[in-house]
């Protein structure tokens, strides 16, 4: 794994990290990923705060560790300082909230009609951007019924293989049909699937420098996973965020404790993205043979689908269905990375980052846009003005 | 379905990776390239040099440029010859020194040293490393010294660019990818700048994911040719090499597998089955029929080769003789560093050709692959 004692060592100043960084591509004044990682690292080991901004910048879309020639843990620096860093006020209490989809979620979907009315009020919306710095200038995704689905249809006498699906705010709040797609898709494709009673996965805690938030995630699911771990039942996640967190975001998260970090990594090995384990783990012989109407499709690979390193499973997965014309817009950064596209100062950072994504999409003129983080597709949908949706919709069209 | 399985697994993307990984693509077989991080494409811009290779090596010197002119092409990034072929040409570089090269991309090809030729060259003001006096004041001596005496002048524009901020070439390029008006105010400045010169050096900024028609309808707009000077790392003209590559590559059907080192080679009865790469939560394995190492001249000691060289095929030797593995081969610098020849992109370009041909005629190519299973 990434040493994190000597990875400070490794640093080269080659400067790899900053030719990948998307914000470094889209505004000029940003310092980037090597002056706020290992530049900054070396002071604030002597002690030094080094305290800046700009940490609230990056994106933590993992992009510089994947560049490093020399395996240095560039992200997981500046994730570090990003815990430290000072916010001023308001700043610190929109992003308190922003930090806690769950409780966001669980408040919001009491009645999800009257929350998405009054979320999608421009009254309120300016009240919120005057007071909460939260930008008016695009819409909430909308709440819905909580997913509560805890065991499938299957009963527990399944020989079937079990697996485990870690369902992530997103769909639990926001798109529970697209977890029971999910549900219906594993069961297909043979497997016995129940549902994690997990919270969130913690990463817009991470994201927003929330460490006690993040640890309270991370320790969280990995007891709640453990059983899952020690038993060899994969834990599969449709979101790559999500998927991020449990392979690598709870050991970076839970270092401190060895027994917490030998426990995040045992629950890391059983983890999988939801396409990567279909590829590696089913025929899909139906699926090959199964008529479908024609589809122009584009994919687009959320950063945290690269930094799990599984390649492009789902572009594989859709390109084998007949009729399905699909391309890879391979076209950077979409911008939003989680929460951030939602801070009012922020998001003409994150609507520049994603522009090169929106030209592509336009150069291409897909009927619909796939891609695996609910995020990217609500960024997609905004700056492109095109649908968005999850690769395992389409797979789930042809399995019926 | 099982873990990945390919008939060709390059480790590194370099310039003899990509090499490798577009003939052996093109000859129909299933291609993965494993790398972590983006190799010395971030020095240079890619150049091809003219240099002593082993008789062997010179033999195919001919195929495989002409099958690098054509990757590079249908990539959008071009390379061009000299006037004449056979002798090379001269370019500058940021040092004031001329490199004898064989083959150079479109965006640098304008800085070739000819006699007689009036040239600017072009500062920034406040963009760091860079100092067109001093290259000038070298390149006109220097031209001198190869019999094609130019006239050097140094010149400068102002972009505004904000006090207080470090611009470095990298900024400079990301705005020409993003900044119609960046373009049009540097355009403007570099028009009144090529005032009584018939060419302009500037440094390698015009972008990172330029396309070649961007680069040509820039330079159309400024009334005279413009060649870059890559500057130290992260060079850009080598980046968008790399892109335009890496691309074309992924159109073709070949997977990336990046940011991951490669830490285990799977040895089993003399043959390579394939590579463990050090991904996230668990270490991926991907098979392959034929491994090609591309990973730099820094990897020998970490693959745990002692340097025994390579045999005839380019396959590196085990200290009792033999081949490691009989489908295991180096190309680039690290078959430079294994058997004490030179390096460079040169070398790059043609053992990855022959390599990848060799590796062609091993494995038959697709119609086996289907048969296998």
């Amino acid at each position: 794994m990434r040493c994190d004692d000597v990875g400070l060592d490794n640093c080269l100043k080659c400067s790899d990290c900053n030719t990948v960084c998307p914000v470094m591509t889209a505004y000029s004044a940003y310092p980037g990923p090597k002056h706020l990682g290992p530049e900054l690292e070396r002071l604030r080991r002597e002690g030094l705060s080094c305290d800046s901004d700009w940490l609230e910048y990056c994106l933590g879309c993992d992009r510089c560790s994947l560049a490093c020639p020399n395996q240095v843990p560039v992200s997981a620096m500046i994730a570090r300082a990003k815990t430290r860093h000072v916010k001023p006020a308001i700043r610190r209490w929109r992003d308190f909230l922003l930090a806690r989809p769950a409780v966001l979620g669980a408040v919001f979907s009491v009645a999800p009609a009257l929350s998405n009315a009054m979320l999608g009020f421009r009254p309120v919306r300016r009240v919120m951007a005057a007071i909460a710095k939260i930008t008016d200038r695009r819409s909430f995704p909308p709440y819905a019924a909580p997913f509560r689905l805890r065991k499938a249809a299957s009963s527990g006498h399944s020989d079937k293989p079990r697996v485990l699906f870690f369902p992530g705010c997103s769909i639990s709040f926001n798109q529970p049909g697209l977890g029971q797609t999910v549900l219906a898709v594993l069961d297909q494709a043979g497997f016995d699937v129940s549902v994690a009673g997990a919270g969130c996965c913690g990463i817009p805690a991470m994201g927003n420098g929330d460490l006690a938030q993040a640890l309270r995630c991370a320790r969280a699911n990995v007891k709640n996973l453990a059983f899952a771990a020690e038993l060899g039942i994969p834990v599969i996640t449709a979101c790559t965020s999500c998927g991020h967190m449990l392979k690598s975001g709870f050991g970076e998260v839970l270092a401190e404790d060895a027994d917490m970090a030998a426990a995040a990594r045992h629950v890391a090995a059983a983890s999988y993205d939801l396409g990567e384990f279909l590829l590696e783990h089913w025929a899909g012989e139906e699926a090959a043979h199964a008529p479908g109407p024609p589809q122009r499709l584009a994919y687009h690979a959320p950063c945290h689908q690269l930094s799990q390193g599984t390649g492009r499973p789902w572009f594989h997965l859709l390109r084998r269905l007949p009729g399905v014309d699909i391309v890879d817009l391979n076209a950077g950064c979409c911008g939003m990375a989680g929460t951030f596209g939602f801070k009012d100062e922020k998001y003409p950072v994150a609507m520049s980052i994603g522009s090169r994504l929106f030209d592509a999409i336009a150069c291409r003129q897909p009927e619909a846009v796939v891609s695996e983080c609910p995020t990217c597709r609500l960024q997609i949908e905004h700056g492109a003005a095109i649908q968005a949706i999850h690769p395992v919709e389409i797979l789930r069209r042809v399995m019926t | 379905m099982g873990n990945a399985r390919f008939d060709l697994i390059v480790v590194g993307a370099g310039l003899s990776g990509l090499m490798t990984a577009s003939v052996a693509a093109d000859a129909g077989l299933s291609v993965c390239v494993v790398h972590s991080g983006l190799g010395l494409f971030v020095f240079g811009a890619g150049c091809v040099e003219r240099v002593p290779l082993t008789d062997a090596e010179a033999d195919d010197e001919p195929a495989a440029l002409t099958a690098f002119r054509e990757f590079t092409r249908s990539a959008g990034c071009p390379f061009l010859t000299g006037d004449d072929p056979e002798a090379g040409f001269y370019l500058p570089t940021i040092l004031g020194s001329f490199q004898h090269l064989h083959l150079a991309p479109y965006s640098l090809h304008a800085g070739i040293a000819a006699t007689g030729c009036r040239v600017a060259v072009v500062g920034i003001r406040g963009l760091t490393s860079f100092d067109a006096r001093f290259v000038a004041d070298r390149l006109g001596g220097q031209s001198f010294g190869l019999g094609a005496p130019g006239i050097y002048v140094a010149r400068e524009i102002d972009l505004g660019l904000p006090f207080g901020t470090v611009p470095t070439p990298l900024l400079l390029a990301n705005r020409f990818d993003r900044d119609a008006g960046f373009r049009d105010l540097l355009g403007a400045a570099l028009r009144l700048a090529a005032d009584k010169v018939d060419r302009l050096l500037i440094p390698g900024i015009l972008g990172q994911i330029s396309t070649h028609a961007d680069i040509v309808s820039f330079e159309a707009g400024l009334g005279c040719r413009v060649g870059e000077l890559p500057t130290f790392p992260p060079s850009i003209p080598g980046l968008r090499l790399y892109q335009a590559l890496a691309a074309n590559l992924r159109d073709r059907g070949v997977e990336f597998l990046g940011g991951f080192p490669v830490t285990e080679l799977l040895l089993r009865g003399g043959v390579c089955e394939g590579v463990v790469v050090e991904t996230p939560a668990r270490p991926k394995r991907v098979s392959a029929d034929a491994v090609v190492l591309a990973s730099g001249q820094f990897s020998s000691s970490l693959l745990g080769f002692n340097r025994n060289g390579v045999d005839a095929e380019a396959r590196p030797l085990r200290s009792a003789g033999g081949p490691v593995a009989v489908n295991l081969y180096a190309v680039g610098a690290l078959l430079a560093a294994l058997d004490g020849g030179c390096g460079g992109n040169a070398r790059a370009v043609v053992s990855g050709y022959r390599t990848a041909m060799r590796v062609v005629a091993a494995t038959g190519g697709k119609e086996r692959r289907h048969a296998m299973r």
